[in-house]
């Protein structure tokens, strides 16, 4: 599991490469930390190379979008697979994130 | 145990005991006959003795007699010219001249004049003897030193009135010589007693009569005088002329030779046993008539019987020796049989002691067949004939996860030692594959163990498989052992990597194989106890004749025992030198058919969850699930894993998730067991999912994803394990 952060202006991206299982969550948990820092801005959260998402993976976008929501910011979520959407829809998140 | 040692001992020292006093009672029983024997024998002797000295005695008298006749004879026959010589006293020279002429045994002959008869010659008596030349010599005995009137062989016949044999006296004028005198009186025609007429005879023959009596080599002969003085004996150097008191001096108290002393001086005859210093000695006397002397043989016992006591006592010391030599031998024997039965109990208990040994290590080996009685895709049969001794071949199986781990395995060498090495190798493959499911890798670590402890430099050929039931894949690594041979459409060897065999180095790379069973497929492993086989002719049963074996369609079981005849068959009476093992294994599964199951065994570590992924990949190639329902599979079940993972064991303790798949033609169930603390993910309260960002909690969702992905979710608590089932229509 990888995350390439990009800082561009106010807009913060996260890019999520692999399968964000229980251990993958784990390993990016220092990354989430820096991301929630931009939480005043926009960030986004590309999901195009992530081939898959557990709870563990929803917990973390669900801490950044509770960093946003006391910073004032704004979390878009970005390419999300079909496989994907449906664990946002089954879990409600569809209705948290902007979805792109 | 200890009470029937002791009495075979007390039954096997009473037997002991029995067989010496046979020995014993049969000694006895030999020397009474021996003694007995001898007894009869010393009768014999004695009466032997008897008559022989009293044929002697007898023989001897009747020559004495004959001489005494004789000398009798002539006397007498010349008393008529004697008393014609009274006439003419000038004549009585000649007289006796003739008397000596004419009769050989005459030594010497007188006529001596009563004193007084004649008043011209008050005292005559001319005597003739033969002189050593043989010519005559007269001289007159009427000397005044000689004093004949008073001479025994004067005075006693006249008394008597008869012959008179005189006491035999040493002849002083002559030669030295015993003689005796016979003498007659004679009366002149008026009828007085006018002169005595003598004939001398010398003795010296009845010295050589006497010592020509040799009946025995020590027996003496004594003549005694009428008076008890010594005549002749035997042994000449006997003092001529001494009182048999006078000889025997010594032995005059004795009662016996008192006996014998009256019996002589009596003039009777009999037999005396007599001890005479010890020497114990047997008299046999008899008169000697009308000269009053008796004569005596002395035999010495030892003479009698001292060959015969002779002979007795080497026999007895040779029974006595005989009885000993067969003490001795009978005692070695005892001790021989015993030190041979402790050597057979010795050997009893260890040939025990290896039976044992080899009983515990056939029950090492699954032993129950069929092995899977409830399996229709598997037919297995595998055994271990052993040699004699106690050997190193061992096989195991066992199915794990739908995977059958078989394993055939010969250790080097022979006895105890590989026995041990056999029941370490078989422990080991079972610890290993426990939680190693591949076959290269339970190998490795296999060989690992076995090199860090062998200091025997003892190794193992070794023969792994892992056949997973539900694909027929087999995956094995052949670590030097015999391959085995397939069985599909042709009979071939499984072709093999050649590895080193267990134990010989450690950390050694060992290739891992595979091949694709189908339904039917057969494997058949043995050690090299088969191939290697020998007849009486040392020809080797071949891997060829295996093959042969093999042909034809018949259970597991059935094969084996074909082959195990057909080796009987060719060896004959040649003794099996090597175990023979041999395992065969029918697969009879039909790969993708229903009723699949996959397992998976993970470690409650996080990193582990990762192999969810794998695991779900491969159910839903294998049914063909799209990659959207895989893929919420794959959440469901991380779901539902982690919190085992996470929760189920205390923090740093070890612990273990079970996952098994069951693959239905419309369905897939999971079941995910654990040996944790009792937790029902079910009882978790639904998670509100239409709560916003700010109101919604961290946690609960991962059950909630579970009960929206899965057609139904079960919780048992059974046997102390969380057990989790949930089914997904497919």
């Amino acid at each position: 599991m990888e995350v390439k952060i990009n800082k561009n202006d106010n807009i913060v991206t996260a890019e999520f490469n692999g399968r964000l299982d229980t251990p993958a969550s784990l390993e990016i948990a220092q990354d989430i930390e820096s991301i929630k820092k931009e939480a005043s801005g926009t960030i986004v959260l590309d999901c195009s190379q992530l081939s898959y998402i557990s709870s563990s993976g929803l917990r973390l976008f669900l801490s950044i979008r509770k960093a946003a929501a006391e910073k004032g910011g704004k979390v878009i979520v970005k390419n999300i697979s079909n496989e994907i959407r449906t664990v946002f829809m089954m879990t409600g998140f569809l209705n948290l994130f902007e979805i792109q | 145990m200890k009470r029937t040692d002791n009495s075979e001992k007390k039954l096997s020292r009473r037997s002991a005991w029995t067989g010496l006093l046979m020995l014993l009672v049969a000694a006895a029983m030999l020397e009474a006959t021996t003694l007995i024997q001898f007894y009869f024998a010393e009768k014999a002797l004695n009466k032997e003795a008897s008559s022989k000295a009293e044929t002697q005695l007898d023989a001897t008298k009747n020559k004495i007699m004959d001489m005494i006749d004789q000398a009798e004879a002539a006397v007498r026959n010349s008393v008529w010219i004697a008393q014609w010589s009274l006439t003419c006293l000038d004549s009585s020279e000649r007289v006796c001249s003739r008397i000596v002429e004419t009769n050989p045994v005459i030594y010497g002959s007188t006529i001596a004049l009563v004193p007084g008869y004649s008043s011209e010659r008050p005292l005559f008596s001319p005597y003739v003897y033969k002189s050593p030349a043989d010519t005559l010599i007269t001289v007159s005995l009427a000397t005044p030193e000689y004093d004949y009137p008073n001479q025994e062989w004067f005075v006693k016949p006249l008394e008597l009135n008869q012959g008179y044999w005189s006491e035999p006296y040493v002849d002083t004028g002559g030669g030295e010589m015993l003689m005796t005198t016979y003498s007659i009186p004679i009366e002149d025609y008026s009828g007085k007693k006018a002169a005595v007429l003598t004939g001398d005879i010398s003795l010296d023959w009845l010295s050589d009569l006497v010592s020509n009596i040799n009946i025995y080599p020590n027996a003496n002969t004594l003549m005694l005088s009428r008076t008890g003085k010594f005549m002749v004996s035997r042994n000449k150097e006997m003092v001529k002329g001494l009182s048999i008191e006078e000889v025997m001096a010594g032995i005059r108290d004795q009662e016996d030779f008192k006996k014998v002393e009256r019996g002589m001086n009596s003039g009777g005859s009999g037999h005396e046993q007599v001890t005479f210093h010890d020497i114990v000695g047997h008299v046999y006397y008899a008169p000697v008539e009308r000269t009053g002397w008796s004569m005596c043989i002395i035999i010495p016992d030892d003479d009698i019987y001292g060959a015969n006591r002779r002979t007795r006592n080497m026999v007895q010391i040779m029974q006595l020796l005989g009885l000993i030599l067969l003490i001795a031998i009978v005692r070695s024997l005892i001790r021989s049989q015993k030190k041979n039965r402790a050597l057979n109990e010795r050997k009893n208990r260890m040939e025990n002691e290896l039976h044992i040994a080899s009983d515990i290590q056939m029950s090492m080996v699954p032993k129950a067949f069929p092995a899977f009685p409830e399996r229709t895709d598997l037919d297995l049969y595998a055994a271990i004939y052993p040699a004699k001794e106690v050997g190193g071949d061992l096989y195991d199986f066992f199915i794990r996860d739908e995977k059958l781990y078989f394993c055939i395995g010969d250790v080097s060498g022979k006895g105890i030692p590989a026995s041990l090495v056999m029941a370490v190798t078989r422990s080991s493959f079972r610890t290993v594959a426990v939680h190693e499911s591949s076959p290269k890798s339970i190998v490795g670590n296999m060989n690992n163990s076995l090199a860090e402890m062998n200091d025997a430099d003892m190794f193992v050929t070794f023969f792994c498989g892992v056949l997973n039931l539900a694909s027929g894949d087999l995956k094995y690594c052949n670590a030097g052992h015999n391959p085995p041979m397939i069985l599909t459409d042709s009979i071939r060897i499984l072709p093999s990597e050649p590895n080193l065999p267990l134990g010989v180095m450690k950390d050694m790379d060992f290739t891992e194989q595979q091949m694709h069973f189908n339904y039917d497929d057969a494997l058949f492993l043995y050690t090299d106890g088969l191939t290697e086989a020998e007849n009486i002719n040392h020809e080797q049963f071949s891997e060829e004749r295996v093959e042969a074996a093999l042909h034809g369609r018949k259970s597991s079981e059935e094969h084996l025992k074909n082959i195990q005849n057909k080796v009987k068959e060719f060896v004959g009476e040649a003794p099996q030198s090597d175990d023979l093992t041999m395992m065969f294994i029918h697969f009879l599964g039909k790969p993708g058919n229903d009723g699949e199951k996959c397992h998976l065994t993970l470690h409650n570590k996080v990193e582990e969850i990762s192999l969810l992924a794998g695991f779900i990949d491969e159910i839903a190639e294998r049914k063909n699930l799209d990659i959207s329902l895989a893929s919420a599979l794959n959440l469901a079940m991380e779901e539902a894993v982690t919190n085992v993972v996470l929760y189920a064991y205390p923090k740093d303790s070890d612990g273990t998730v079970d996952i098994d798949a069951t693959l239905g033609e419309k369905t897939v169930e999971f079941s995910i067991s654990d040996s944790g603390t009792p937790f029902d993910p079910t009882a978790v309260p639904e998670a509100d999912i239409t709560l916003s960002a700010e109101e919604r909690s961290i946690g609960g969702l991962g059950i909630h994803l579970v009960r929206n992905i899965m057609d139904s979710v079960k919780y048992e608590r059974i046997d102390g394990k969380n057990i989790l089932t949930m089914t997904k229509n497919i």
